[in-house]
């Protein structure tokens, strides 16, 4: 009954977004949907942290110390059925975190971030995704302090590393850019303090690099797709927006695969909080159509929580996002995010997406289970959570 | 290690008898009225923690609070200089195990101080009927209560970061008219990095405190002070700021003399404000007394302090400092009652020594559902002892109260 409620909803929202990018009849408010939860993988020992699945395979990462486990593992989970199977376990040596992890596809790559001190990328082979092995461990006096996200992307057929490094003592935060064309020798190609006082992570595509700077906003960066002479060894600021609230903790750039609007950057906000109990802070919607001068138009605010980690579904216009103690939300972003009815409005004029009904699923909110979820993965018909306190979830999506 | 403190101790003998043992211990007074005081102090400290970690318990020795102080103060006190010199920093590197304590970097460990401890000077007069006095170096900001080096007790009091604030660049205006003391300051909001770094000048004045002391009785003091400072843990000033307030009452009869009294209670709570908002709250409440006579003394201590759980680094008593972010990993609410005895042997000249011995027993309690820092799985159990024996030395005059300046000595 849910599963057909899900389908009869993206039938609808595809249908009114189309008919909507003009900004007339928004969606009515409606009751969102739960996410049913397919199967879990508990993980007791540590604390969860960011998830990436690729194929049938999903690595999780893990945090900080439980009790007096520190948090310097990778999990390998079998996920071609509904209940994930852990079938593997990699221990970084001399991490307390391993927060952020991506997987590769075309390059059979798995690179892993690592704090704090003696930060690093640990990269592995993905030959034999079930085990992957140790091709090296790259660290240097500019990824010392920790790495705490590491988005690897693609620059002009160019593979990079984007490390965002931690403040330590009266070192301040930075962004240090690693090329990956011989995984096994990584190359240090650009590395500057960056970030008011974090840069938490960045979005890189089309040759545009977008850094999260918390209290400086969201900045766009010309890295050779922006016309205006950058490079990733020589990023050309484009433009910067001060999103409401400031915090700016990780970014998305859609491409709606349907409707072919780049127009709206997503960003996450991430207020003060106590991990494991309670957070703050909204989605941000930028329209960055012009990429000198991006302007928020539109948030999405959840009582009581904030937001974390994305992951949004460029076929069906459908954003993800990691709620921590709010488990996950959807969120339906296809179409014009900015414009709205006075009622929908903001006192300070923005869109309220869940005034707009654009909130459309929930999910890791069963009653009596405290969740507190770091990331989400759409992939396929499935969405994998990771809670940081229980582990992987995988839940349907269709 | 062990080295580190036996040349601290040879290094501090050094610098008192080459300054003239003879001298030393006594108030000296020149042709000009220049008057000087100095003196060294240290304690040989061995401490258990049962449990420290993972059930585990753990026994270390150190020398702490190795110090050299002086105060020099001509025409007629018109002029004062007040220096100590703490060297920690070669002797606790790896922190002093203090259950509970944190800042710094440093959690369940107190942390080294700086070097250089104060540096002030001090210019005195009288304004419209009041003794005033302005102070400006490296030192104490008028806010909260004495320092704990200057308290019965070698182990801190977890609420050290939120009642005291020292070694800022500051500049203090005091007036006194008996029975009233009024404060003033600005300073450097950043916390040392290391016990080697300096204050961050170009910071200087972006924090400020006040503080009101009254004495209503001869002995007593009522004070109370609030402190605006400005990104702490940041050193560039882009993190939360705190405001604090503090409480005191103080009794003390006789000081120095061989029979005393002694009594503190206060409450103090620091809010952390991230753009604008309030964040988080934490707040103790403590109280402590001493009694002594012929040499001996028997103090208590009871405190209920709050703390921030923090991200620990691959040391388990490191934290990250500052932190990657807004968050903090929960609360904890430690309730302690610390009990201690000394005994002051036979003076031999200017030297002093005073064996004694402390217990703590700990509760600490994990105040958010779920918490990710669960006291119970960290130390192994939830509630907790520390012991400690050890042995203060002098030379010299004993600093009886440290952070007071000018007017507000």
């Amino acid at each position: 009954m849910k599963r057909a409620g899900h389908v009869a909803w993206l039938v609808t929202a595809i249908a009114v977004s189309a008919c909507n990018d003009g900004g007339t009849a928004p969606p009515v408010q409606r009751v969102p949907s739960t996410l049913p939860v397919l199967g879990s993988g508990l993980v007791a020992e540590r604390y969860t942290a960011e998830v990436n699945v690729y194929g049938t395979y999903a690595y999780t990462t893990t945090w900080n110390r439980r009790g007096t486990v520190v948090g310097n593992a990778v999990k390998v989970w079998n996920v071609a059925g509904n209940q994930p199977i852990l079938i593997d376990s990699l221990i970084i040596p001399d991490a307390t975190t391993t927060g952020d992890v991506q997987a590769i596809a075309d390059v059979k790559l798995l690179v892993v971030a690592t704090e704090r001190a003696n930060g690093s990328i640990v990269i592995y082979s993905l030959v034999d995704p079930a085990h992957p092995t140790l091709i090296t461990r790259y660290a240097s006096a500019n990824t010392t302090n920790g790495v705490h996200t590491a988005e690897v992307q693609r620059v002009n057929g160019i593979l990079y590393a984007f490390l965002c490094i931690d403040p330590a003592g009266a070192t301040p935060a930075r962004l240090t850019i690693v090329e990956l064309s011989d995984p096994a020798h990584p190359r240090e190609v650009f590395s500057g303090a960056m970030g008011n006082p974090f840069v938490h992570d960045v979005f890189v595509r089309d040759g545009l690099l977008f850094t999260a700077l918390w209290n400086d906003g969201m900045t766009i960066w010309d890295i050779g797709g922006g016309g205006r002479g950058g490079s990733p060894a020589s990023p050309v600021q484009i433009g910067n927006v001060l999103t409401v609230g400031g915090q700016v903790h990780n970014i998305w750039w859609m491409h709606d695969a349907v409707t072919g609007s780049s127009r709206y950057a997503f960003v996450g906000e991430e207020g003060p909080g106590t991990i494991g109990s309670a957070s703050v802070g909204d989605i941000h919607v930028v329209d960055v159509s012009n990429l000198a001068a991006p302007h928020e138009v539109a948030f999405y605010h959840v009582a009581g929580a904030g937001t974390h980690n994305f992951s949004l579904d460029e076929q069906t216009g459908v954003l993800y996002a990691a709620f921590y103690n709010a488990g996950v939300r959807a969120l339906n972003v296809r179409g014009d995010l900015g414009t709205c009815t006075a009622d929908q409005r903001a006192a300070d004029g923005r869109c309220d997406l869940t005034k707009m009904g654009r909130e459309v699923a929930i999910g890791l909110q069963q009653a009596g289970t405290a969740a507190y979820v770091w990331g989400v993965q759409k992939v396929g018909t499935s969405l994998y959570a990771s809670d940081m306190l229980n582990g992987l979830f995988k839940l349907d999506a269709r | 290690m062990h080295r580190r403190s036996a040349m601290v101790v040879a290094l501090c003998l050094a610098v008192v008898t080459s300054s003239g043992a003879q001298h030393v211990g006594h108030a000296m007074e020149g042709t000009d009225a220049t008057r000087w005081t100095a003196g060294v102090h240290a304690i040989g400290l061995i401490t258990r923690a049962s449990p420290a970690i993972g059930g585990k318990s753990l026994t270390e020795g150190y020398l702490a609070q190795p110090l050299a102080w002086g105060r020099l103060s001509a025409w007629r006190s018109r002029v004062e200089l007040t220096g100590t010199v703490q060297l920690e920093g070669l002797t606790l590197r790896r922190g002093e195990l203090n259950t509970g304590i944190y800042g710094e970097g440093y959690v369940d460990r107190r942390h080294p101080h700086t070097y250089l401890h104060e540096l002030m000077g001090s210019v005195n007069g009288s304004l419209a009927g009041m003794a005033a006095s302005v102070s400006v170096g490296r030192g104490f900001v008028p806010f909260g209560s004495d320092d704990p080096m200057m308290r019965p007790f070698a182990a801190f009091p977890v609420n050290h970061h939120l009642s005291q604030i020292l070694e800022r660049l500051v500049a203090v205006v005091a007036l006194r008219s008996s029975p009233v003391l009024l404060e003033a300051a600005t300073f450097n909001g950043d916390e040392p990095v290391s016990p080697s770094a300096a204050p961050n000048a170009r910071r200087f004045a972006d924090s400020w405190a006040a503080r009101a002391t009254l004495f209503p009785l001869r002995g007593a003091e009522l004070r109370a002070s609030h402190a605006d400072v400005a990104s702490p843990e940041d050193r560039d000033g882009k993190g939360v700021r705190q405001r604090k307030w503090n409480v005191t009452g103080r009794w003390e009869s006789q000081a120095m003399a061989a029979a005393h009294t002694y009594a503190l209670v206060e409450w103090s709570s620091t809010d952390e404000i991230n753009r604008g908002r309030r964040a988080f709250t934490f707040a103790s409440l403590l109280g402590e007394m001493e009694v002594s006579a012929s040499g001996n003394a028997v103090a208590l201590r009871l405190e209920r302090t709050v703390r921030p759980e923090e991200e620990r680094l691959l040391d388990p008593f490191r934290t990250v400092f500052p932190s990657a972010d807004v968050q903090i990993n929960g609360r904890t609410r430690f309730s302690i009652a610390t009990l201690a005895v000394r005994h002051a042997l036979p003076s031999l000249g200017a030297f002093s020594a005073e064996p004694f011995v402390e217990v703590s027993a700990i509760d600490a309690e994990a105040l958010d559902t779920p918490a990710v820092f669960v006291p119970a799985e960290f130390y192994g159990a939830r509630r907790l002892w520390s012991y400690s024996l050890g042995l203060r030395l002098g030379v010299g005059t004993m600093m009886h109260r440290m952070g007071r300046y000018g007017a507000g000595k």
